[in-house]
């Protein structure tokens, strides 16, 4: 259902940190050539520090890569889109707006041109109550969309954690983004919250047929979630294998104990175990 | 790791009940500090009656009362009011912006910030009045001296908070406000300087005290008017009834602006328990 040049298209991109120490530049994303269709939902795994975070940042514009290019949509990726939505690991949901203003914050912020808006008389222009109506609706569809109506006028610090990452989940669909950047965004959470979170996203994808992008470290999550799973490597990071999640579409948590569930676990296992060791032995200063 | 029940919309956390955040909660005090004021008052007058102490030392405070509403009647009284309210106005004004452009600038540019800060730091210990006479060549015995000096008082606290708040804000706000699409403006007044406000109001708070002691100091010292400069012409002329009498005006002054700042801080936007 794609059309060649939409969705994700990552040619070639390379990220290199400047390193305090003597070694050099450490290179975190090593010449990366994947595409994502549109509409498609995929997952990287990788062990920590392998640069997944780093690769979702320069998708998103947030970071520019040292070579190579990302395009999304057929556009060449230069600097934050408001057609690309970004969730976060951290908590950024931000603690003096009430769960609807949070919500509303972005697309207030998009509303108004980056260059300012002409002045005319406060708040008598045309239009501008109108547009205050559709922030409004679009706010709240947002919010019913993941499950938060009836937290309207709650205040962050009144709400889990699991709830103010529905908060994030909210803000990045109000602004109807077509692509969606997740950086383990339920990596601070428990496990049950972790699984009903997993499954809400799932079920808005299937609503919303965005491209989604989410980076995790946790292979059952990334199976259950995803069509395909990109594994990576640790620094130098590469992506060591795409696998295809050939599990039925309406799957729910269950086809965890299915076999086939099981072997694409192992096939991405096998190729992480290697990886996470290396990882662990460079950080620890072990001989590898 | 804590146990959860599972997250579902419905099912609130059991969080610590937090007391409702009114304005004026923290008046809830007040009548226990009427009482308090009441006995300090009788025990006053009672030693006064009973030649504790010589009268000039502490005055009855039915001897003093009286005196103060004359006072209050007086046109002097509100000409040295007014300018007092004047200099502590625009020292609160002044130090307050160059305050919070200073951290934001210091914020915006490290390594300037690291180059200042040992000295605003020290400048915390160091008595400022000192400068006073140095003011008064530079500026001349007028009010705008007493200005200047309590705006730099003011601004130097304004300065650390604002700028430690806004390197205390957690980084992700930043990155949120990167992928919205927030201009450099947008992410200083919408994301950054909301997220410091705690810090922010703090500095306020310590800025408007300062700029308090500065003024009243300061034209205690050397200015021809405010009511500073009338504490110290009624003690050098021996009139204790009228110096306790402006003491108290300016304690009164003090008591109010903190008040005033207190119930300006809880009408805050709320929930920054976290």
């Amino acid at each position: 259902m794609s059309s060649p040049g939409t969705g994700v298209v990552l040619d070639d991109v390379r990220v290199e940190f400047r390193s305090s120490g003597r070694d050099g530049p450490v290179v975190a994303v090593d010449g990366i050539t994947q595409e994502i269709p549109a509409g498609g939902f995929v997952s990287v795994v990788g062990p920590s520090g392998c640069g997944k975070s780093t690769l979702l940042s320069v998708i998103a514009g947030l970071r520019a890569a040292t070579s190579g290019s990302v395009r999304i949509n057929g556009r060449t990726v230069t600097g934050p889109d408001r057609d690309v939505g970004v969730m976060f690991q951290e908590d950024s949901v931000l603690p003096w707006k009430n769960v609807t203003d949070n919500v509303r914050f972005p697309l207030q912020i998009a509303r108004v041109p980056r260059a300012g808006r002409p002045r005319l008389g406060p708040g008598h222009r045309p239009g501008r109550a109108a547009a205050r109506r559709r922030i409004a609706q679009r706010a709240q569809e947002a919010i019913d969309l993941v499950g938060l109506g009836g937290f309207e006028r709650r205040y962050p610090a009144e709400l889990s954690g699991g709830m103010r990452q529905r908060v994030a989940l909210a803000r990045t669909l109000a602004m109807r983004p077509s692509v969606l950047l997740m950086d383990e965004p339920f990596a601070a959470l428990d496990q049950q919250t972790r699984l009903l979170l997993g499954a809400e996203v799932r079920r808005i994808w299937g609503e919303t047929h965005q491209t989604v992008l989410f980076v995790t470290h946790d292979i059952s999550e990334a199976i259950l979630l995803s069509q395909q799973v990109w594994v990576m490597s640790y620094r130098p990071g590469t992506i060591l294998d795409v696998v295809d999640v050939d599990l039925p579409a309406d799957r729910d948590a269950s086809v965890v104990s299915t076999p086939r569930f099981n072997a694409l676990h192992n096939r991405i296992w096998e190729r992480l175990r290697t990886e996470a060791m290396r990882g662990f032995a460079q950080e620890n200063r072990f001989p590898a | 790791m804590n146990v959860r029940a599972p997250d579902t919309p419905g099912a609130r956390r059991p969080s610590v009940s937090r007391a409702p955040r009114r304005p004026w909660s923290g008046l809830a005090g007040a009548p226990a500090a009427v009482v308090l004021m009441v006995l300090a008052g009788v025990v006053a007058e009672v030693g006064a009656a009973a030649a504790w102490w010589a009268p000039d030392v502490l005055p009855a405070p039915s001897d003093l009362l009286p005196a103060a509403a004359r006072i209050a009647g007086s046109p002097r009284f509100w000409q040295d009011a007014l300018r007092t309210g004047a200099e502590l106005l625009l020292s609160c004004v002044f130090g307050v912006v160059a305050g919070l452009g200073l951290g934001v600038a210091f914020w915006k540019a490290p390594g300037a910030g690291r180059v200042f800060e040992p000295y605003l730091v020290s400048f915390y210990a160091v008595p400022l009045v000192l400068f006073y006479p140095i003011a008064i060549v530079l500026i001349g015995i007028n009010q705008w001296s007493v200005v200047v000096l309590a705006s730099i008082m003011t601004a130097i606290p304004m300065t650390l908070n604002t700028w430690t708040g806004l390197r205390a804000i957690p980084p992700v706000y930043l990155r949120l406000a990167a992928s919205i699409g927030c201009s450099r403006s947008q992410t200083l007044f919408r994301v950054a300087l909301p997220a410091a406000a705690p810090y922010v109001v703090a500095g306020l708070r310590l800025g408007v005290a300062y700029a308090l002691i500065g003024t009243v100091a300061m034209e205690f010292t050397t200015a021809q008017a405010g009511l500073g400069y009338q504490v110290r012409y009624l003690y050098e002329s021996f009139d204790a009834v009228g110096m306790y009498a402006y003491i108290l005006v300016i304690v009164a002054v003090s008591v109010l602006l903190t008040a005033v700042l207190e119930i300006a801080e809880r009408l805050l936007p709320r929930g920054r328990d976290t």
